[in-house]
């Protein structure tokens, strides 16, 4: 090296350290809402119920965006999950599901979702479709099937199966019992990507489907599993709807396909596959709901969260850009 | 004020350019100068900032110091619209064509001939026709899709959309990697005509024949800065190759092993025979390939680019479905299913390093283990201890530079980037390797050390299959070679039996046959 | 949930088929009083007059939107079982959808076949006016259902509920109780449909301008998409940004599942709750009491049955008979009536699930 790098050198540490604490701006936007919130709401929104309920309205989409981001960080795309936690959330609560229990309809929920997933990851990964178009034609397929089973009705969650609601009703130090089942959702998805073989396949196979095909991992077959994993967060989420709302409903999760990508694409995943986090996406997600909150504690109306989300959306991802430009 | 030469200003001058990336001075004073018309060779290792100078020069990345005069005027060339509008044209290694359009509307990419936005498209054929017959291509018709034309074609038309522009100045990034022997004469040929009009080349190459071949002055990079600038090109390639590393030599291959006469079961051909490939055939591609390949052996399949040699090697590792038998250790290779091939001990550096080997995001380490992952892992868990360990290891054996396992592997020089492929393979079980074109894009001191890393392997008891454009590469690193020529393996012999001369007549079309394959 | 439903194959298990229950006539001057359940024909006033007695064969049209939503779906069952009571009558729906374009060919359809009378629930009024009209020009009577046609010369009859009404009723019963119990300066909170629609902008102006003549205002509206997760959303976030309340009116009983469950789960109970339409769900709900839905407003879906019969009644060119007039009238707009706990038995039978 030269005589003239010292200088860069010793600078370097320095810059490169807070460009390496992940999530920076994320969090930073995070702050920045909880400000607006303490000068514009101070007695509503600091209150740990308040916070509470945050983090349960977040829960059900959170456990959709963990999947999300293993199909995306996969290379893929999934548009089916709104459609496919419905379709969940009928199948487990028809009459017929209703008279097994409450352990029957958990099941029944989770199945529906992990197959849903699967054909979805068939179709792509063996049938060679675009995942696009096939996960298109899952969403609105699901939801017609949903539609035909509840005779497009809201279903009730029967008294004899209250075990699911009490997901959402019993509390534990404070917080509602889903929030927990989100929790733990998001830390196995991080084991998951981080600390197993699955999780590196993910990177690879969405990183470089050629390299990693070529360095022997079964892409398609990895591919596929991805779908169902997907799927297997919509049938968790699918649960913790039916605990939130006492219903099943083919309407529940409408246009949550948007939500979930944007909050993983926000939270730094790129839409082309290969890098991400799942952090970043919790993040992204936590960065909207705290939005709606924040909207409707100031009493203003949905048109302008439509606004506010859109602005989001593009701000974090041009910051995204800089940070990637200064980075490298 | 710089002072212009006496007799004329070069067309090109670029004088004291520094460019700076977060931690890293990538040029550190650079000077460069073209004259109209001339071949300038620009040289150096990878990682000597050719790249970050040709950005420079395309308008691409901007210059931190320094200054760039065009015909003795200083010039801002801000982005690479600006750098076109003053005759500077960029063809770069990976074609930046558009598969979907056609030839000729690549050709005119950014400047279409249109009135209120409807597309001239007679008239876009016809310039398009026109530039190529230009470029003695007349054949290429304008109208097809550009993903559909082999790789010679596309560089035809990269380069007549160089000139389309009205160039005064192309710079060609290692414009030959992707030819074969018969297709880089026409590439000279060409350039001796643009230049004839006046044109000047900037040539970027690892070859260095090519370079005495074709270029009249060369610069010499190293480290980001110049080490020797307008050198005659009939410097002697020891002097430049000196320049470039501080060695000698252009090619040097690691020695064959002795072979030990007084155990029988240590010669070669007493050896098991680890490969066997017997009537493989993929219609329209290669037909009835049978060899084998030995524990030890190196063995380099030589032949032109679309002889069938890289089909080959995707068929024996069960990335291309063949008909055919492949065994290795007598054990039958799955048709796509490489998961199988790779548990059966196979191992494969593609052609394409980027597109086919490498996450490019990703860590050394984390390439380096791709091909392994349940090595370092217990029920799907990864033993991250273990991985660091063992990518660390495979750095240091195969002196992979930076030795940081935690890099990105993009920012690694190309051939540290084919180490990480190699090491990849590293491992213990390791049966057989397939390399295909591992030396590509990779400059000479690094060559050096990749021929020793395979030369270590097959002593070490692994079976190598080698494909090379580099006759000279196929000659001093294998045991046999095997000749492909139109799909079909043409000529067998140990190595040391040839001679360049003699592999090229056999990889051409034999001379009793009149007409010739372009 | 229904309760005439037998488990089925795990498949059609959810496939609650309650609709039976919701027929009934309203061209009645009386409330349906016998609280006949389930999928019983109904046998009502009607059949007192000369209207129910066979006539001329008619075929009757029948477009409407997909059902998305407990109401609609009532909408379209109402209408079929109302068709189906009478000899004369040839019912022929068209494939139900969301989609303008789609409705209107539809329709087109319809007048092809030269049907003898059109019922019509159009996704949006202005939008399908056009292809109505045709059908008037074409000789073919439209009878309009809830949402109306701008232009008069597009349909026959008019039948439909009363937005600003609902909005009207909630109002009164929210201000009188509120004015019992003495609360001054109340806390109200107004959970709406879909904001951009005419009628959730009807509702609320009624619900403001009754309010109005208690001294009262509403402190803070939302809109929930008539969704269920819609209104749990809407719901704990609008309990957050208001530590007491007094009053809410929830303006459909579908997403009031939803508003439900979120008030569940909050633990709260210091107000009363109004909700809107009138599903069986929310009179149940009532009954029971131990609710803080204390009364729901009616938006009815047995308006689609009436309709039926009046398009009968057009088509064979009878008046009603228990009107004094030759021809139907012109329009009819259903009275929205608040079902509270005393009343809530004598409604339920003509509930919709949700």
């Amino acid at each position: 090296m030269t005589e003239a790098t010292p200088t860069s050198v010793a600078k370097r540490p320095f810059l490169g350290k807070i460009g390496e604490v992940p999530h920076l701006g994320l969090v930073a936007a995070l702050v920045l809402l909880a400000i607006v919130g303490l000068a514009t709401r101070p007695e509503n929104f600091a209150t740990s119920s308040n916070l509470v309920s945050i983090l349960a309205l977040a829960s059900t989409i959170g456990v959709i965006t963990v999947g999300m981001t293993f199909v995306i960080i996969g290379g893929g795309i999934d548009l089916s999950v709104g459609a496919v936690m419905a379709l969940s959330s009928v199948w487990a609560t028809t009459l017929a599901t209703q008279s097994y229990g409450p352990a029957v309809m958990i099941v029944c929920a989770l199945l529906v979702g992990t197959g849903a997933g699967l054909v979805n990851g068939f179709l792509i990964s063996y049938g060679r479709m675009v995942p696009f178009i096939a996960t298109l034609a899952m969403l609105v397929a699901a939801r017609g099937l949903a539609q035909r089973m509840s005779n497009q009705r809201t279903q009730l969650v029967q008294q004899a199966n209250n075990a699911i609601v009490e997901l959402s009703t019993t509390r534990v130090l404070g917080l509602p019992l889903l929030v927990y089942v989100f929790a733990l959702v998001v830390a196995l998805g991080w084991i998951l990507l981080n600390r197993t073989t699955f999780g590196r396949r993910t990177y690879a196979v969405g990183g470089n489907p050629e390299a990693a095909r070529l360095a022997g991992i079964d892409v398609r077959r990895h591919t596929m599993l991805l779908y169902g994993l997907s799927g297997l967060c919509c049938g968790i989420a699918a649960v913790l709807i039916m605990a939130r709302t006492t219903t099943g409903s083919s309407t529940h999760g409408d246009l949550y396909e948007l939500d979930a990508i944007a909050a993983v694409i926000i939270g730094g995943t790129l839409l082309t596959g290969g890098r991400g986090t799942i952090i970043g996406s919790i993040l992204g997600l936590l960065i909207f709901t705290v939005i709606t909150n924040l909207f409707i504690l100031n009493g203003l109306n949905t048109s302008d969260q439509l606004i506010a989300k859109g602005l989001i959306i593009v701000v974090a991802v041009l910051m995204q850009r800089r940070g990637a430009l200064t980075g490298t | 004020m710089p002072a212009s030469p006496p007799d004329t200003a070069p067309l090109l001058a670029m004088r004291g350019i520094v460019k700076r990336f977060p931690g890293v001075r990538a040029l550190d004073g650079v000077d460069l100068e073209v004259r109209a018309g001339e071949v300038h060779c620009l040289l150096g290792q990878n990682g000597a900032g050719k790249s970050t100078l040709i950005k420079i020069l395309s308008g691409a990345h901007q210059p931190d110091e320094g200054e760039v005069l065009l015909n003795g005027e200083p010039v801002r060339l801000a982005t690479p619209t600006a750098a076109m509008k003053q005759g500077i044209a960029t063809i770069y290694q990976e074609l930046d064509l558009v598969d979907g359009l056609s030839v000729a509307e690549n050709i005119l990419l950014g400047h279409e001939r249109a009135s209120f936005g409807f597309t001239r498209r007679g008239e876009t054929n016809r310039i398009a026709a026109d530039l190529l017959r230009r470029l003695g291509h007349g054949e290429i018709p304008p109208a097809t899709e550009v993903g559909r034309l082999p790789p010679a074609a596309k560089q035809i038309v990269s380069m007549a959309r160089a000139l389309s522009h009205d160039a005064r100045l192309i710079v060609m990034d290692e414009p030959s990697a992707a030819l074969a022997h018969d297709e880089v004469a026409n590439l000279f040929r060409i350039i001796r005509e643009i230049t004839a009009q006046g044109v000047a080349v900037v040539y970027i190459s690892h070859r260095l024949e090519e370079i005495r071949e074709i270029g009249d002055r060369v610069t010499v990079l190293k480290d980001g800065r110049t080490v020797a600038v307008g050198l005659p090109a009939t410097t002697p390639t020891g002097q430049v190759v000196s320049l470039m590393t501080g060695r000698d030599v252009e090619y040097v291959f690691p020695p064959r092993p002795a072979v030990p006469e007084e155990r029988s079961e240590e010669r070669p051909e007493e050896r098991p025979e680890v490969l066997r490939v017997e009537g493989l055939t993929v219609p329209g591609v290669f037909a009835d390939v049978s060899f084998s390949v030995r524990a030890g052996e190196i063995v380099g399949l030589a032949g032109l680019v679309g002889s069938g040699r890289s089909e080959i090697i995707e068929a024996v590792y069960g990335a291309r479905r063949a008909s055919g038998r492949v065994l290795l250790d007598g054990r039958a290779v799955r048709p796509g299913d490489t998961t199988r091939s790779v548990r059966l001990g196979m191992g494969l550096a593609p052609e394409e390093r980027k597109a086919q080997a490498l996450l490019l995001d990703q860590s050394v380490a984390r390439n380096i283990t791709l091909a392994g992952l349940t090595r370092y892992s217990r029920f799907g868990w990864m033993d991250r201890r273990g991985e660091a360990a063992e990518a660390a290891r495979l750095i240091e054996a195969l002196d992979i530079r930076p030795p940081d396992p935690r890099r990105p592997v993009k920012t690694l020089s190309g051939g540290n980037q084919q180490k990480a492929v190699l090491a990849r393979w590293l491992v213990e079980g390791r049966r057989l390797l397939l390399l295909d074109e591992p030396t590509r894009g990779v400059d000479v001191g690094a060559r050096a050390e990749l021929y020793a890393v395979i030369r270590r392997l097959a002593d070490d008891g692994v079976a190598v299959l080698l494909v090379s454009s580099e006759v000279p590469e196929v000659l001093g690193l294998a045991d046999r070679v095997l000749v492909v020529r139109e799909g079909r393996i043409v000529h067998e012999a140990p190595a040391v039996d040839l001679d360049e001369h003699r592999v090229l007549d056999l990889v051409m079309v034999s001379t009793n046959e009149e007409s010739r394959v372009d | 949930m229904t309760q005439n439903t037998g488990r089925r194959g795990f498949l059609l298990g959810g496939a609650v088929l309650g609709a039976g229950a919701l027929v009934s006539a309203c061209t009645s001057n009386e409330p349906a009083a016998q609280p006949s359940a389930a999928a019983a024909a109904p046998t009502t006033a009607a059949a007192a007059g000369g209207n129910d007695q066979p006539g001329t064969q008619v075929t009757i049209g029948f477009s409407a939107p997909a059902a998305d939503h407990g109401w609609i779906a009532a909408i379209a069952k109402n209408a079929e079982a109302a068709a189906k009571q009478y000899s004369d009558v040839v019912f022929k729906p068209v494939e139900p959808t969301n989609d303008i374009n789609q409705q209107i060919s539809a329709v087109e359809s319809l007048i092809q076949a030269k049907v003898d009378v059109l019922v019509l629930l159009p996704n949006d009024g202005q939008q399908l006016n056009q292809v109505a009209r045709q059908a008037m020009d074409a000789g073919i009577p439209v009878v309009n259902l809830d949402r109306v046609f701008p232009d008069k010369l597009s349909y026959r009859t008019w039948i439909g509920g009363d937005n600003y009404g609902m909005g009207v009723a909630a109002g009164h019963y929210i201000g009188k109780a509120l004015k019992e119990k003495g609360v001054s300066n109340p806390v109200i909170v107004e959970i709406q449909g879909i904001a951009t629609l005419p009628l959730t902008q009807d509702r609320s102006k009624g619900f403001a301008d009754a309010l109005k003549a208690y001294g009262f205002s509403v402190t803070a509206k939302q809109d929930a998409q008539f969704t269920v997760e819609s209104g749990t959303k809407v719901a704990s976030n609008l309990l957050q940004a208001h530590k007491k309340i007094d009053a809410i009116w929830n303006h459909d009983d579908d997403q009031g599942i939803g508003v439900l469950a979120a008030i569940k789960e909050a633990n709260r109970s210091e107000f009363i709750m109004v909700g809107g339409a009138g599903s069986a769900n929310a009179m149940r709900e009532i009954q029971s009491g131990s609710s803080v839905l204390a009364a729901t407003v009616t938006y009815s879906p047995t308006m689609a049955s009436s309709a039926i019969k009046l398009a009968r009644l057009i088509a064979q060119g009878k008046g009603m008979s228990d009107l004094t007039e030759n021809e139907v009238p012109q329009s009819i707009t259903l009275a929205s009536e608040t079902i509270t706990k005393d009343n809530a038995a004598t409604y339920l039978p003509l509930g919709f699930e949700s």
